[in-house]
This record gives C-alpha cells, structure tokens and sequence, in this order.
C-alpha cells in the first residue's frame, strides 16, 4: 500500500507493473522536457525589454514544432500499445475467481474446484485492530495463490463499480451484466490494497479490495479449510 | 455580418465599431475624431504613432510648426521641447514609468492570506469534527511496524530504507 505522502506509483509486484513504471518513467521525463522548455521559453519572452512587432512569416519553426510533436507522440503511443497488447496476452491461468461489485462492499466466487463464496466489507474505523490500515482493511481477503497467474472476472451486480489493485497494475471497471476478464500474477506474498474505483454511490470510497498472497501449498491448505 | 452591414445603413453612418457608434460627426470626420478624443495610441511596442498628439493648436504653435519647416538649428530648446510636446503625449521615461502598484497588491493577497488564516483557525476551533484514532503517534506507530512486517514496496518503497537485520533504518 501507499505510505503517507508518497507521490510516486507503489513497487511493481507484477510483471505488467514493472512495465508500466518503465513506461511511466518513460512519459513523465517527457512531459518534464516539455515543461521545462516551455517554462523556459516563458522566462525568455518576460525577461526582456526588447520588442519584435512585424513578424511575417515562420515557416522554420512552425515546421518544427508540428512534427516534433509527432514525433514525440509516436515514441509515447509505442510504448503503451506493447503493454496495452502484453496485458491481453495468452497466459494459461490456472485459476478463476469472480469478483462481483455491490453497492458497498466486493463478493468473491471461488468456484473452480470448490464452491465458496463470500462478502468482503471494508473493516469501520473503530473496529479496527490497533496498526491496522484506516479505510483499507477488510473482514475477508482475497486469498491467491502467488507466482500463478489467476484469472479475475470481474462484474457488477448493480451500479458500475471498478476494481483496482495498483500495487499489480490491475484495474478493471465492473459493469453490470458484462464480465470483464483481468489476468493477475504477482511475483511477491503479501498483502495488496486497493479501493474501489468508479463512482458508486455514497460509500464508494469505502469498498476497498485486499489480495492476500500465499505460497500455493499454504492456499490449497486455506482452500480446504474454507470449502 | 449582415446584420452589422444592415445596421450600418440604418445609422447611414460610413465606419462600423466604435469609430461609427460614438462620432456624432458623423462620416465627415471618419479619421479623426472630435476632441478630447483622438487616434493618438502611444505604447511602448508602437512609440510613433500615426497622428499627433495636438492637433488643434493656437497661433503660436502654429508660428513653431511654421519654423520646425526651417533648418532645425535655428530652433531653441524650449522650442524643440515645445515641438515633442506638440507631436507626444509623454516621453519615453514618463510613459514606461514604474508605479506602486505593486505594493498595493501584495498588501491585498498578505491581508486576504490573513483573513483566510483567521477562518481557518476558527473552523478548527468551533467546525472540524475529531481526528480519527489513526492520526495518533501511537497508532502511526503500530502501522509504520505493520508495514515494515509484510514488506510493502520492498525495491525501492518503504520496506527497502529499513535494514531488518539491525532492525533500523538504512543509513
């Protein structure tokens, strides 16, 4: 999860993830070159007295700045199709886990080999343990299976809701009588926090999502525990 | 446009904007204007503008601009200051002059910086609800403890400044 003050993205704990941070790096440092020159370019122009008042014609620099730009959009779109294309990649989950929204809190169907289901309500303030994380504690996690991938399919049993894992590079938007399909597959165990992220109602910032990530011995041992 | 063209001939005035509207004149006096008013527009990017500043002037002048025509070493300086007053509003120095306004401003945002600071501080007092228990030092505590546990962000995030064999933060 995020620490408090935190201002970049939280660590990569999928491969998908990584990528992204590449990329964000990538696009960030790009819209740092540009506005630093246009910062600069604005000192530049309030900084003089001097006065130029019978420009004509540009042909020059208006050459340069129509397709600089067209370059510099190119080498932004290429990158985020590759990992737009790499998200929809075939990968062979071995596991499949419907997450549904309500109107506020998230149900989980494990019904692969098992037929388990339950609710996962955000834990109130006051009911928290002390340490616990405000707003983003739950009364159920999501318990997975690391190192696998795990296909989520997401929907909605009656507003849009949106379930997002940042720390895993997941969003998916859950939309009522549509089941939208993520791949999930982290590479650490652990606890991943997310909330929920589509305008929902009144509670709609307190329907957050907790992956518990566990070796698979452990979660076929959980599995037969809760079935 | 047609609209404007069609009010043009209702006005049977010859100029459209602000010329046609306000010259009682009429199109006699398309060009010029009526005093005070005047095409005299001096800015520092236009510093010669196209008319002169006075354009009616008294025998005098006229006796000076009569002489300007002569060879201009005749001229005195009181009458080559006369002439620039004839032909500009100000001088170079008076129209970029700096003003204090400046400070007027800045007192206004400090004021209104102050007055903001004063209804905040009284929303504390009398408006904002209680903080809730995880604010407090304790509580931050346990959950800086809880995040260090399960290894959050361990590559370059939180979980990656704590040194867990000596049990404090990285140097």
């Amino acid at each position: 999860m995020a620490h408090p003050l935190q201002l970049g993205l939280q660590d990569a704990s999928s491969p998908i993830m990584e990528e992204l941070l590449y990329f964000h790096d990538h696009a960030l440092m790009i819209v740092f070159l540009i506005s630093s020159l246009v910062l600069y370019t604005i000192s530049l122009m309030l900084t003089t007295k001097l006065m130029h008042t019978s420009t004509m014609n540009a042909q020059m620099v208006e050459t340069m700045w129509t397709i600089l730009p067209a370059v510099i959009l190119t080498s932004i779109a290429l990158p985020s199709l590759r990992i737009l294309y790499m998200t929809d990649e075939i990968n062979n989950p071995l596991l499949t886990i419907k997450a549904m929204g309500h109107q506020w809190y998230w149900s989980y169907e494990y019904t692969d080999y098992t037929d388990l289901n339950f609710d996962s309500y955000m834990t109130p303030t006051l009911d928290l343990k002390p340490g616990e994380l405000r707003l983003l504690e739950v009364d159920n996690r999501t318990v997975l299976p690391m190192e696998t991938p795990v296909r989520m399919l997401i929907s909605s049993e009656d507003v849009l809701h949106s379930w997002a894992v940042p720390s895993l590079g997941l969003k998916t938007d859950a939309i009522p009588g549509r089941l939208n399909q993520t791949t999930l597959s982290a590479t650490r165990p652990g606890l991943f926090y997310g909330q929920c992220s589509e305008i929902c109602g009144s509670n709609h910032s307190f329907m957050p999502i907790v992956l518990e990530l566990i070796p698979l011995k452990h979660f076929e041992t959980w599995s037969t525990l809760t079935s | 446009m047609l609209s404007r063209a069609a009010w043009s001939l209702v006005l049977r005035k010859g100029g459209l904007g602000t010329r046609g509207t306000h010259s009682p004149g009429g199109t006699a006096r398309s060009e010029g204007k009526m005093p005070p008013y005047s095409n005299y527009y001096a800015q520092r990017s236009y510093p010669m503008p196209d008319e002169p500043f006075c354009t009616e002037l008294t025998a005098e002048q006229r006796a000076l601009k009569e002489k300007e025509k002569g060879s201009w070493t005749q001229l005195s300086h009181a009458e080559k200051v006369a002439l620039y007053r004839l032909q500009f509003h100000q001088t170079f120095a008076e129209m970029n002059h700096r003003s204090n306004e400046w400070k007027t401003v800045m007192g206004c945002v400090f004021f209104l910086f102050g007055f903001a600071a004063l209804v905040i501080w009284w929303e504390r007092i009398y408006v904002f609800p209680e903080k809730p228990i995880t604010l407090t030092d304790e509580w931050k505590a346990k959950q800086l403890q809880r995040i260090l546990d399960m290894k959050a962000n361990p590559v370059q995030g939180l979980a990656s400044r704590w040194d867990y064999e000596k049990k404090q933060w990285k140097k």
